[in-house]
């Protein structure tokens, strides 16, 4: 296939950041489950390694949290128009999305949104990704950063409410991004092919749709 | 009537008698804290603090008992009164003691003041502490500790030193009252609420009744919320640390304090136990005994008080489960009607 059939929708410097918070979630996931639940999830032989893990990729994924922030906030200046649903989305583009995931989709029909660099996400996707870049990574990483340094932070975390609700709010804020987890990985196998859309988070280039082909060609 | 008057001393003496050492030993005591008592009279190196005095043991068997040779004419009589060795009394600790490679670095007394000293329970587990950090410098010892122990600044603030470098027994949670410091609202930090400054609190009511509200001696995780969320309490809050019940002397650093699984891998099932520490007027500590798995509670029960992988909520263990199932309904559910209707989409590409 040559390159007019595909487009160039994941650069580089987003694969890595991709894959860098893909190998830190699964890792904070793993080694989070072995601090809470050490008497059932004995992965590693070391409970202190298992912290030490813990933090450090706690903050390798906070730092690239950071960089996102700053990078399409500050320097891309393109967060509204990749992460924030318009009004549109909104009133028509979501009940279209879903009603793709949970009926034409059976039925065999394409999907309704076909992304650009510009318009990587489809309405549903931009909801999700909104509550989880806005809210849920933010809230589960300072809670992280407040649960390593419980001494120098006391008062802050006695502002919060204390240690108790700190730690509530990380383990459900987590369980909640473990969640979205199984959704995003199945979803992402939802392409024609199961790696259709697994492929350009790690080559870069997405192949168009066969349907947007025929039209490219004639 | 002679006869009578002999009869009738002849029934008292026995009972005189009887009464006499226990008479002896008040008088001697008071004798001795006439004077002792009074720091402008004797100087600050022979003072005894009578009210703290009162509630060691060591004023049950009286002054005399360890300063025999002191005589009638103390002082005037020139000579310096005995002094008994610990040993005399505490011969299994002192054996126990001699035995540890802290032997040679400080003696009983460097840490036990025999006129103040009380059960290990009957102080704070701050007050233990102060004890090493008069040799130990807290910033050198935390350096130290950081080397290779997580929050080292934590650790060494909620747990006592002998928890790890003794093989002290059957460690159990002990909550103290600890108070922000005057006239901060934030950042001030906190210390032990003085038995003064509950008694302000505590208005008309006993320092107790503060958490156990129906002063039955014993504090429910009912009482502990309430304690916690009401707002009347602001400046106190409740410090937890992990504190032995049987103190042992053998200082040395045990081989399974290094292991983190020591005290965090157990689960909730081992920190079931827990008190709350309460100052008496002559600042010895009351420990009331808290409901059995206080500490487990999901957020108001000890607020301040958490161990990872030891304390845990199961509350919270049950909705975070939910969470995470309900993020697989999608791959399930929709995988499962994705896999039914396959033949749709192959139909659809062949078209």
């Amino acid at each position: 296939m040559n390159t007019e059939n595909k487009i160039y929708l994941q650069p580089t410097p987003v694969r890595i950041w991709h894959w860098l918070n893909a190998f830190g979630i699964v890792t904070l996931t793993v080694t989070g489950a072995q601090i809470r639940f050490p008497e059932y999830v004995q992965l590693f032989a070391s409970y202190k390694s298992v912290i030490l893990l813990h933090n450090t990729a706690g903050l390798v994924v906070a730092a690239s949290f950071s960089l996102w922030f700053f990078y399409y906030g500050l320097v891309a200046r393109n967060m509204r128009k990749i992460y924030v649903p318009t009004k549109d989305d909104l009133q028509v583009g979501l009940l279209r999305q879903a009603k793709f995931y949970l009926l034409t989709y059976f039925l065999g029909w394409s999907n309704p949104h076909h992304p650009t660099p510009e318009n990587k996400f489809n309405p549903m996707q931009k909801s999700a990704y909104m509550a989880i870049m806005f809210v849920l990574m933010p809230v589960v990483a300072l809670s992280g950063i407040l649960l390593t340094n419980v001494s120098p932070l006391r008062e802050i975390v006695i502002l919060i409410g204390g240690l108790k609700l700190l730690v509530a709010v990380h383990f459900l804020t987590a369980c909640c991004l473990i969640a979205f987890l199984f959704t995003h990985v199945y979803l992402a196998t939802l392409g024609k092919t199961p790696m259709a859309y697994i492929k350009p988070m790690w080559t870069g280039w997405e192949e168009v749709d066969q349907h947007d082909q025929h039209h490219h060609s004639a | 009537m002679r006869t009578y008057y002999e009869k009738f001393l002849w029934l008292i003496l026995p009972l005189a008698m009887l009464g006499l050492p226990l008479a002896a030993v008040a008088a001697d005591n008071g004798d001795c804290m006439g004077c002792h008592a009074d720091a402008d009279m004797v100087g600050a190196a022979f003072h005894i603090d009578p009210v703290r005095f009162d509630t060691t043991a060591h004023a049950e068997i009286g002054c005399q008992e360890c300063h025999a040779s002191v005589t009638a004419n103390h002082p005037d009589d020139g000579d310096t009164p005995s002094k008994a060795s610990c040993q005399d009394c505490h011969a299994e600790i002192g054996a126990e003691y001699a035995a540890s490679n802290h032997f040679e670095m400080a003696t009983c007394n460097d840490c036990h003041n025999p006129h103040v000293v009380r059960g290990a329970t009957a102080v704070s587990g701050q007050a233990m502490n102060d004890k090493c950090a008069s040799c130990h410098g807290s910033l050198e010892t935390v350096l130290q500790h950081a080397e290779w122990l997580p929050q080292a600044d934590l650790h060494l603030e909620m747990l006592p030193c002998i928890s790890c470098h003794t093989a002290s027994l059957d460690n159990v949670i002990t909550l103290y009252l600890v108070k922000r410091k005057d006239g901060t609202r934030f950042g001030g930090g906190f210390t032990l609420a003085t038995h003064a400054e509950l008694t302000e609190l505590a208005g008309d009511k006993s320092i107790p009744s503060l958490i156990d509200r129906n002063e039955d001696n014993y504090i429910s995780l009912a009482e502990l919320r309430m304690f916690n969320l009401d707002t009347d309490n602001q400046p106190l809050r409740l410090q937890g640390m992990i504190t032995p019940e049987t103190v042992t002397h053998d200082f040395r650093t045990l081989d399974n304090r290094w292991d983190c699984t020591f005290c965090h891998a157990t689960g909730p099932s081992a920190r079931q136990t827990s008190f709350v520490a309460l100052i008496q007027e002559d600042g010895s500590y009351q420990r009331i005994a808290a409901e059995k798995g206080a500490v487990l509670d999901a957020l108001y029960g000890t607020p301040d008080f958490y161990m990872v992988g030891a304390t845990r909520s199961k509350v919270l263990d049950y909705i975070g489960m939910v969470i995470i199932a309900g993020g697989m309904v999608m791959p399930i559910g929709h995988g499962t009607l994705r896999f039914l209707t396959r033949k749709n989409r192959q139909r659809n590409e062949e078209e």
